[in-house]
């Protein structure tokens, strides 16, 4: 009888452990839909975290700002300076954007064509972090009610923060690109280019190093103009991610494994540490066909 | 204090975690000190319950964890935790431990939850760092955090967990 019971119990830990393995064999990877069970739960808790994150972020924040108040008054006077250019500039801005519309008629622009930048910034706040050194998921308030679809980007003001991972109804997951790993097999590939160079440069940023804090971009030809202190941004081929959205400077470019490419590391332009507010970028409906 | 209650307050600390907590931090020791809390709670009730009662809460803490912040991948710390929560009961339930066996106990059962951790990302291959710049760089200072938060809650947790099984002893004892 007592040696049956233990067959039971090794019989029930095994099935235990089969499930666990299948489980976490299942959750890895693209998704597109949620389970409600999933949904029901990332919901309830964003809803809860979202009263606990924000006012900690308001009341950090205050605490910095009132221990560094000279420094507060001094980026606010490059403000004002950065929003007079911004208003000078601005004039420019639209005789351009007009002019060119008329000659993308007069070119005959295919309607995707003519949509290719039109990207709209959906503001969201950030709802919490996970802590897991693993998987530093962020947490933001805008869900598959607000638009939002998996693999759209996440940029601050400074630059491209991560990937949109998984959709629920009103909150999302983003992975930071600090996650990104050549060798994992759920990672993405961006394509990347070079700020002013767009014709001429290319390369692809997968891989983040936690021990140097640098992405690396690879896959970058010979004669490539590439050189230290480029801006890369998302080149926006393949059309996934849109095109425009700073990633980092060029640190310093060597060649690559196989010694027939270029590989550069880049320091992140982005701010991965206690985000409050950060923008999704939704592409316009008419380029979003992706395989 | 009954289990209900003790859950109550589990989910208020595991919902500080990734919120009031992550604000505390310096910007330099995001992803270096990982906090543990519900894990404590787990290790206290298999020290001062039973092992049944941790491998259920850690089981359903590890879940909620998992779905709360589903990133990447699902269960890794529903296993870690309901399995820890389990070994330890098994070894410690109810021994009366003292402050310091509590504490030992708490400490390296926190260190093979972040080794379970540590290879079940390695095996599924999501992360390709070596385990010893792992241990140097989140598992250990996280561990001091552990030890401040159990010593911290060691009196009121060892009362709420001892207390919460008296209405129960009946059942139990057959």
């Amino acid at each position: 009888m007592f040696n049956w019971m233990r067959n039971k119990r090794m019989f029930v830990l095994m099935i235990v452990f089969i499930l666990f393995v299948a489980v976490l064999g299942f959750s890895i990877g693209d998704r597109k839909k949620l389970s409600w069970p999933e949904n029901f739960a990332l919901d309830t808790t964003g809803f809860f975290q979202q009263w606990l994150y924000r006012p900690a972020g308001y009341v950090s924040n205050l605490v910095h700002d009132l221990s560094h108040m000279r420094e507060v008054y001094k980026e606010n006077e490059q403000l004002r300076i950065a929003a007079a250019a911004y208003a000078r500039d601005s004039i420019k801005y639209n005789g351009m954007e007009a002019k060119l519309k008329d000659l993308q008629e007069d070119l005959d622009f295919t309607e995707r064509q003519k949509q290719l930048d039109n990207y709209k910034y959906l503001i969201a706040q950030v709802v919490a972090v996970n802590n897991d050194p693993y998987d530093e998921t962020i947490r933001i308030n805008l869900g598959s009610k607000d638009g939002i679809k998996p693999n759209m980007v996440v940029v601050t003001n400074k630059g491209l923060v991560g990937l949109i991972m998984r959709v629920d109804p009103f909150f999302s997951s983003v992975m930071p690109i600090t996650k990104l790993n050549v060798n994992s097999i759920d990672t993405k590939l961006i394509a990347a280019t070079v700020l002013g160079k767009e014709e001429k440069s290319f390369g692809i940023v997968d891989n983040y190093d936690s021990e140097t804090g640098k992405l690396s971009m690879s896959k970058i030809s010979e004669h490539d103009p590439l050189k230290k202190g480029d801006t890369v941004i998302t080149s926006g081929e393949g059309g996934v991610y849109p095109r425009g959205m700073v990633i980092g400077t060029v640190d310093s470019s060597q060649v690559g494994d196989f010694g027939l490419t270029y590989t550069a590391t880049i320091t992140p332009a982005a701010d991965f540490d206690h985000l409050t507010e950060v923008f999704v970028v939704q592409t316009s409906d008419l380029g979003a066909e992706t395989p | 204090m009954s289990l209900q209650r003790i859950i109550g307050v589990m989910v208020l600390f595991f919902l500080s975690e990734g919120t009031i907590f992550y604000w505390l931090l310096p910007d330099d020791m995001v992803g270096r000190i990982v906090p543990h809390f519900t894990l404590a709670f787990v290790l206290f009730a298999a020290l001062y319950r039973g092992r049944h009662s941790a491998l259920l809460l850690g089981l359903s803490f590890g879940l909620l964890q998992d779905l709360a912040f589903y990133g990447r991948i699902l269960g890794v710390h529903a296993f870690a935790m309901g399995l820890v929560g389990y070994l330890t009961g098994l070894l410690m339930e109810r021994k009366r431990s003292t402050l310091l066996m509590a504490l030992s106990m708490i400490g390296l059962s926190t260190l093979v939850h972040d080794t379970v951790v540590y290879f079940i990302y390695r095996v599924f291959r999501l992360t390709d760092q070596t385990f010893e710049w792992a241990l140097s760089q989140h598992v250990i200072p996280s561990l001091f955090l552990q030890l401040l938060f159990a010593l911290a809650l060691y009196i009121p947790a060892r009362r709420w967990f001892e207390g919460s099984i008296k209405p129960k002893t009946d059942e139990e004892e057959d």
